[in-house]
């Protein structure tokens, strides 16, 4: 096969005593940033860029390809330690992986989701290496009403994640909507709601999402004086490498998950986040005990987390294919594939495979890496913790503060970050879902534009939803779906009691 | 709301608490502050960044160069900032449409005129793009075509929106412009034929016109290019579109006419190199056209009296 053979050359390239140091610092560095809530992909990789000038192309992409491997690997840290999610991608792992801490399992938690990242992180791999061509061909026949059409899926997942009150999350999604409106709207080219200049590019999700999980998490384990369940210091293996139990339980989400993550991280946007949300969504529906999701389900940590790490490759698909950058990382590494002389585009594969190659080498021995000293730090973030455990409030806030002013490097995002901490703690005591909120905001702009999008390209017309081959297909997908579970409600028998359990 | 209403105040405003300092012999005193007003990895900082670089492997500056990042309000939050700086010669901010759209779109209470603008650095021409499965060879074949044709761009208002726009004026054709969120998303609607021709900068489509796989129609530079010598503009065509996206630098308000000008030295021998050239300016398919100064500075003026027109017909306009 020529892939396997541009392979072994490219590995031939990066085997060298100080790439294999790079590529090992890289995944260091990005765990590090990852676990930083508010420091995610995209910053990690602007913060390095400057330290690629002067060296080799190879060892500079390593270098940034290892260290968004890295974050992704990172951002499950803080979600399952503090209930502080990093970025997006990484809100889902805080759904399951918080309540294993709080159970006394976080350092099984963290092991458990450091096997199904490598997992998640070869398998899209593994496409890339094989099958990036044949899919880079076919996505680009994807546009704006497919895309409208999954994120009108990613929203309907509110549903699962609604909990006991319907009535709540429907409320609060239109709330996420209204926050997810601020800012200029390119479709129209108007301005909305900006009262003072930072908000014309909109509100950052990422410190709404700081300020609801981190900061709404201390201010309301202040009030009940939760005390975390750290259990006794320990350094032992079986605590947090999983046996033949937990890996049983974890292999098929992993499996899914990292299809899914692989095929929806190459949608542009917010590829990642929703494979994650629909993931979860999927797993929920497939487990045998859905009343145990959101208490500390291994499926429901180790699909997502799958999937995000999936969808690292996924995003570099097009990237290296067509030159188009499907995810806020990807468009820095795209500034830096040109400002190294490369010429991303349909020929980049061609005019400079060799480098291309040795990156996508560089990647799999990154990930190689990341499992194994992923695995080796968790006594080191647990026994961390442990440490801080009787000032950990003041941690928290001190992370959630310097991780939001960090997304524009200056106090604007601290305001909201604080605004969004008080939400989330009124949300967290009145018994509102905070997931079907941050789903809204993430989301919505992006249904809102591609629904125009897709009016507009209509001429007029919603007819361009039926036209479409592939649009026509998810849209009868959709309508099974819902026709089933209609069908399914009817029914009594076993449904009931399922029923019961996940409604009243 | 008081500490909504503070920020708003010090960014946009920019109260000038720093004054008049740095006297002119000792220029540059410190190091130097490139801002760009969009996030690492944005077209704004790979600029600078290069720039940085080169000046310091050339020895052009004398001082070390940081380059920070203001981002944030579509370059309004870097344009407070700068403005802060009133009479302080060591920062340079990259600028291009945005300095002209933003301050007309939004109310910040500053424009192109709070500034000192040192240089033009080039201009990024608009070319009209088709897939060459279409099999389109001029601006004639489309308008043969006789039917709306969907057009792609980026975001509405853009230069891309303006073009499409004159563009229908001049030769009558049905235009229906589809704003898209970045080049990336214009590349693949073209690609798979979701719209029948982009407006679009070179640099995002200068693969696809090697490769053949895109057919470059028109130009929207007054002569034909020296990188694009086979592309016809649209005035020779028989429409009168002559507008650019440029690329350029400008300084604090206030500063003395002796910084100004070594400002400009230090940038225009920059320009003269042959790394600017192989580094920056090609890889980007940027059309190098400096000019500088008072020169400059009625350039701006020109281009944003094009904005105002367009944008008034949208509605656009904040005032």
């Amino acid at each position: 096969m020529d892939a396997m053979s541009n392979l072994l050359m490219g590995f031939g390239d990066i085997l060298t005593p100080f790439n294999i140091a790079i590529i090992f610092a890289a995944g260091l560095i990005g765990t590090v940033v990852g676990a930083l809530p508010g420091l995610g992909p995209s910053a990690g990789i602007a913060l390095m860029l400057p330290l690629t000038f002067g060296m080799p192309e190879a060892s500079g992409l390593c270098l940034l390809t290892g260290v968004y491997m890295g974050t992704m690997y990172g951002g499950r840290i803080t979600s399952i330690l503090i209930n502080a999610p990093g970025d997006a991608p990484a809100i889902i792992t805080a759904y399951d992986g918080y309540p294993m801490m709080q159970q006394g399992r976080g350092a099984m938690a963290l092991g458990i989701s450091a096997f199904s990242s490598f997992i998640g992180g070869l398998f899209g791999l593994l496409v890339l290496i094989f099958l990036a061509p044949i899919i880079a061909s076919y996505a680009i026949y994807l546009g704006a009403p497919e895309y409208f059409l999954l994120m009108a899926t990613g929203l309907a997942t509110v549903m699962l994640l609604a909990g006991k009150h319907l009535a709540k999350a429907l409320l609060v999604t239109c709330f996420g909507v209204l926050v997810s409106s601020f800012g200029s709207d390119y479709v129209s080219g108007q301005i909305r709601f900006a009262f003072v200049p930072e908000l014309i590019e909109g509100i950052d999700f990422v410190a709404i999402i700081i300020g609801l999980y981190g900061l709404g998490e201390v201010f309301y384990n202040l009030e009940k004086k939760v005390k975390l369940n750290l259990g006794k210091p320990g350094f032992r293996m079986r605590e947090f490498i999983p046996g033949r139990s937990e890996l049983g339980e974890a292999a098929a989400p992993t499996l899914r998950g990292s299809v899914l993550g692989t095929l929806i991280g190459i949608v542009p946007g917010a590829g990642a986040t929703v494979a994650t949300f629909l993931d979860y969504a999927l797993e929920k529906r497939l487990s045998k005990k859905p009343e145990t999701f959101g208490k500390g389900a291994i499926a429901g940590l180790a699909g997502p987390e799958a999937t995000n790490n999936a969808a690292v490759p996924g995003s570099l698909i097009p990237l290296i294919t067509l030159g188009i950058p499907g995810s806020g990382g990807t468009a820095i590494m795209l500034g830096a594939l040109i400002m190294f002389g490369m010429r991303p585009g349909p020929l980049l594969m061609t005019t400079s495979g060799d480098i291309v190659w040795a990156m996508i080498a560089g990647l799999v021995l990154a990930n190689v890496f990341l499992l194994l000293s992923n695995v080796l730090l968790i006594p080191v973030f647990v026994n961390l913790l442990r440490t801080v455990q009787g000032n950990l409030s003041n941690v928290v806030i001190a992370l959630c503060v310097v991780g939001a002013f960090s997304l524009s490097y200056s106090p604007f995002n601290i305001w909201i970050m604080l605004i969004f901490g008080v939400v989330g703690y009124l949300m967290k005591k009145n018994d509102y879902p905070t997931g079907p909120f941050i789903l809204a905001v993430v989301l919505a702009p992006l249904a809102e534009n591609y629904f125009r999008q897709s009016i507009m390209m209509g001429q007029g017309s919603a007819g361009i939803f039926l036209d479409r081959p592939i649009s026509l297909t998810i849209l009868i997908i959709m309508a099974l779906i819902v026709g089933l579970s209609v069908v399914g409600r009817l029914r009594p028998k076993r449904r009931a009691l399922a029923a019961a359990e996940e409604g009243e | 709301m008081t500490f909504l209403s503070k920020a708003a105040g010090l960014a946009a405003i920019g109260i000038s608490v720093v004054g008049l300092q740095a006297a002119a012999q000792d220029f540059p005193e410190r190091p130097l502050e490139f801002v760009a007003g969009y996030g690492p990895g944005g077209g704004h900082d790979t600029m600078l960044r290069t720039m940085a670089r080169l000046m310091e492997e050339n020895d052009l500056s004398p001082v070390p160069i940081n380059v920070v990042n203001k981002e944030g309000g579509s370059s309004a939050v870097a344009m407070g900032y700068l403005n802060a700086r009133e009479g302080d010669p060591h920062y340079l901010m990259s600028i291009t449409s945005s300095h002209i759209a933003t301050p007309l779109t939004s109310n910040i209470g500053l424009d192109y005129s709070s500034f000192t603008p040192i240089a033009r650095i080039g201009i990024d021409p608009e070319l009209l793009v088709v897939n060459s499965t279409k099999g389109y060879e001029s601006l004639d074949d489309l308008e043969a075509e006789d039917r709306m044709l969907n057009v792609g761009g980026t975001a509405t208002g853009s230069i891309e929106h303006i073009v499409t726009m004159q563009l229908a004026d001049e030769t009558g054709m049905e235009l229906n412009f589809i704003p898209f969120q970045g080049d990336g998303e214009v590349v693949t609607a073209l690609l798979s034929n979701q719209i029948d021709f982009a407006i679009t900068n070179p640099g995002p489509v200068a693969d696809y016109l090697d490769s053949g796989k895109f057919n470059a129609l028109a130009i929207s530079t007054e002569e034909r290019v020296e990188s694009l010598p086979d592309v016809p503009t649209f005035i020779e065509q028989g429409a009168d579109i002559k507008i650019s996206l440029f690329r350029g630098l400008t300084a604090a308000p206030g500063i003395s006419e002796e910084d100004r000008q070594a400002l400009t030295d230090m940038v225009t021998k920059l320009f003269e190199t042959e790394a600017w050239r192989e580094e920056y300016i090609e890889p980007n398919a940027v059309v190098p056209l400096v000019v500088t100064g008072e020169e400059f500075a009625d350039y701006l003026g020109e281009t944003e009296a094009a904005y105002r027109e367009t944008l008034g017909k949208l509605d656009m306009l904040s005032n």
